[in-house]
């Protein structure tokens, strides 16, 4: 039995995946969780790389008119999948650098385990998890969403906003939960409020019923669900509101998923609210570019991390350009120079326009359609968190906080 | 203690009923194949998008679309043993289980491929539960989940004792060599298992998405506690298969029951406890609670 097992688990560790690649091609990785929690996530966020991809080969290609090729992996977001595949990503693949993962448990394993030990730069458009920015990483691992120290504050003044002082707090047990679960408990208790019960649970449980029925009797107004909507967050607020143990929720961006809404309906959700990373107002060039994504895709623009992904894989292009080379130190050492000011702006969509410039020797500075993107040391950036509310059978922004 | 049956209790039994009803496939096809089939949390999932696909299409409630989900399921379950398991039949069992992995990674692909990986529901909103004595609170679902997989038990135990396909049955389970010596059709008696087996699959795949959702990793998901079930039940003894998932889904959600104000166990080591009872299990008492086959 033993050995039975161990065969089978080679052979799951087997799932092979096509292999693409043309000789002149620039590749770079995007590590998804196609599959898994974030699986409804990723349709638009997809689409977004690929416009980027579409983009940058539309505007003349890269590298003196190469094509720029995203080669996709699936890493489930989860640890173990995504190490596999970012590996692939590495060391198959070749690429020059890695956009992703999405998750931040799954962009903290392929990082620790591929891509800092490569030396291959990582830039992740939407791990929140604090513990990204004190990672040990000679300085490979950036990511463009604000760190959860920064929602976990902002959740906990939207919540005291509200009125509710008295919460009780139910979180996913991984990097993203956990994360956010201590800086908002530590946030909202300074600012005087009360956490009446503080429990984390595990991912893809049919029932929550029992950890439910524990944080009901502490006497909450509220529950506050730090968890991925598809992983366990809508299973919680669903039997929550079956059992009658809670009626009114905030969540943070895991939880702002439409999949919730489908499950539970929107008027259970009415009082409830959520926190997400979220962009800037409207510029021109952001304008344009969710005008282009709705026109080519059909829809979904206004969904979650679609800006983020559009302006990560942008981000790694510029740098490839900027480097002039594949080189995997040379592209991560370019980051800094094509993200941060000084430099002549440019924007998404405005690839063209970068290309010449930086032949010109020209120092630039992207802004993108969900922030200007400038990495402190630890390739963090500041950012805007939104708070929404259910609107019909999506999400609508009321509030945005810088 | 009323806390205890309404949110600990009944969860747990429906979570059990899921575990058991998918056991019973894993333990006789173990018995009668001699291999372990890592593919059936996998049928499940077929059998809860079949399901799915016949809400969708018919406009019919979930439960309605059991006996669906039941002949697709058995349907792909054939024409799996038919194409990747009988050609290996001859050959060492452990060809077949790396086959079963092989068919599980295909499964769950073409399910994705044809279904989407988001993840569905048969219905949306929520109930109520229905308040029985003023004091027990069921949702409607697990009373539905609980009885019918007592009237299947019931079912189950009828046919493999009172029926010649049933007794046939366990005599393969029993002693493949002297069964097939006293005339016993040993493909027939595989026939049967796996349509049983992939029959109670698809119930339960149905259950999970009744009880939660549906996705891609519905089955697979549920794989662990499944074996572990099969194990503390003895592999080869369907009904001890059912007590071992009853078991195994009660033990999961009452180790969180507070006992003085804190968790007997954190509720993040939950999944654990499927772990800790088949690794014990395997130690001290490797036949099971029924006196099953040695592996």
């Amino acid at each position: 039995m033993k050995k039975q097992i161990l065969m089978a688990a080679v052979a799951a560790l087997m799932a092979a995946q096509p292999v693409s690649g043309w000789a002149d091609d620039v590749k770079v990785g995007a590590l998804m969780g196609i599959t898994g929690p974030l699986a409804n996530f990723i349709p638009p966020i997809l689409n977004a790389a690929k416009l980027a991809e579409a983009d940058v080969n539309a505007g003349g290609g890269i590298l003196g008119g190469n094509n720029f090729v995203l080669v996709v992996a699936d890493g489930q977001a989860a640890a173990q999948p995504s190490v596999d595949a970012a590996s692939k990503l590495v060391n198959l693949e070749n690429v020059a650098a890695v956009m992703g993962g999405l998750s931040s448990g799954a962009t903290i394993a392929a990082a620790n385990a591929v891509t800092i030990p490569n030396k291959v730069l990582q830039v992740s458009p939407t791990a929140t998890s604090p513990a990204l920015t004190d990672i040990e990483d000679d300085d490979h691992v950036y990511r463009i969403v604000p760190s959860d120290n920064y929602q976990g504050e902002v959740l906990a003044n939207i919540v005291l906003d509200e009125g509710l002082n008295k919460v009780a707090v139910a979180y996913v047990n991984n990097d993203y939960g956990v994360g956010i679960a201590n800086t908002f408990k530590t946030a909202f208790e300074a600012k005087g409020g009360t956490i009446t019960a503080f429990e984390k649970h595990e991912d893809k449980k049919n029932s929550y019923r029992g950890e439910l029925a524990t944080l009901a009797s502490s006497g909450a107004d509220a529950l506050v669900v730090i968890a991925y909507a598809a992983g366990s967050g809508a299973k919680i607020v669903k039997q929550s509101l079956e059992n009658g143990f809670f009626d009114r929720f905030v969540g943070t961006d895991g939880l702002r998923d439409d999949i919730l809404i489908e499950q539970v309906g929107a008027d259970a959700l009415a009082t409830s609210f959520f926190s997400s990373p979220t962009s800037p107002a409207e510029n021109a060039l952001s304008a344009a570019l969710r005008k282009r994504f709705d026109e080519t895709y059909g829809e979904g623009s206004d969904k979650p991390f679609v800006d983020q992904t559009y302006d990560a894989t942008m981000l790694i292009a510029l740098a490839i350009e900027k480097a002039g080379s594949t080189d995997r130190a040379a592209v991560k050492n370019a980051l800094r120079e094509v993200a941060n000011a000084p430099g002549e702006v440019v924007g998404p969509g405005e690839w063209a326009k970068a290309v010449k410039l930086i032949a010109e020797g020209k120092d630039i500075n992207y802004e993108g359609a969900s922030g200007g993107h400038e990495f402190d040391e630890n390739g963090d950036v500041a950012g805007f968190i939104g708070k929404f509310v259910v609107d019909g059978d999506s999400y609508k922004q009321i509030a945005i906080f810088e | 203690m009323i806390d205890f049956i309404n949110f600990y209790l009944i969860p747990g039994l429906t979570l059990g009923s899921i575990y058991a009803l998918g056991a019973v496939g894993i333990s006789m096809i173990f018995g009668i194949l001699r291999f372990a089939h890592f593919a059936h949390g996998d049928l499940m999932t077929v059998g809860a998008y079949a399901a799915l696909t016949a809400v969708w299409v018919l406009g019919i409630p979930a439960l309605a679309a059991i006996p669906i989900a039941i002949v697709f399921t058995c349907l792909v379950a054939l024409m799996a043993d038919r194409l990747f398991y009988k050609p290996l039949r001859d050959l060492p069992t452990i060809y077949t289980v790396i086959a079963s992995f092989g068919v599980a990674l295909m499964l769950r692909s073409l399910v994705q491929t044809f279904w989407g990986t988001d993840s569905e529901v048969y219905m949306t909103g929520f109930q109520k539960p229905v308040v029985l004595f003023d004091i027990f609170r069921v949702a409607t679902r697990h009373l539905q989940i609980i009885i019918a997989t007592a009237l299947l038990t019931l079912a189950l135990h009828l046919f493999l004792s009172r029926t010649q396909m049933g007794k046939s049955m366990r005599a393969v389970a029993d002693d493949p060599a002297l069964a097939s010596v006293a005339g016993l059709d040993t493909e027939r008696v595989i026939r049967w298992t796996w349509i049983i087996g992939a029959g109670l699959a698809a119930i339960a795949g149905v259950f999970v998405g009744l009880d939660t959702d549906v996705h891609t990793n519905l089955g697979w998901n549920l794989l662990l506690p499944m074996f572990a079930a099969a194990l503390l039940g003895g592999i080869g003894k369907p009904l001890g298969a059912i007590a071992g998932g009853l078991i195994i889904g009660v033990a999961e959600e009452i180790c969180t029951y507070p006992v003085f104000g804190e968790s007997l166990i954190s509720p993040s080591y939950k999944t654990a406890i499927a772990f800790v009872i088949m690794v014990l299990i395997l130690i001290f008492r490797p036949q099971g609670l029924f006196k099953g086959r040695l592996m």
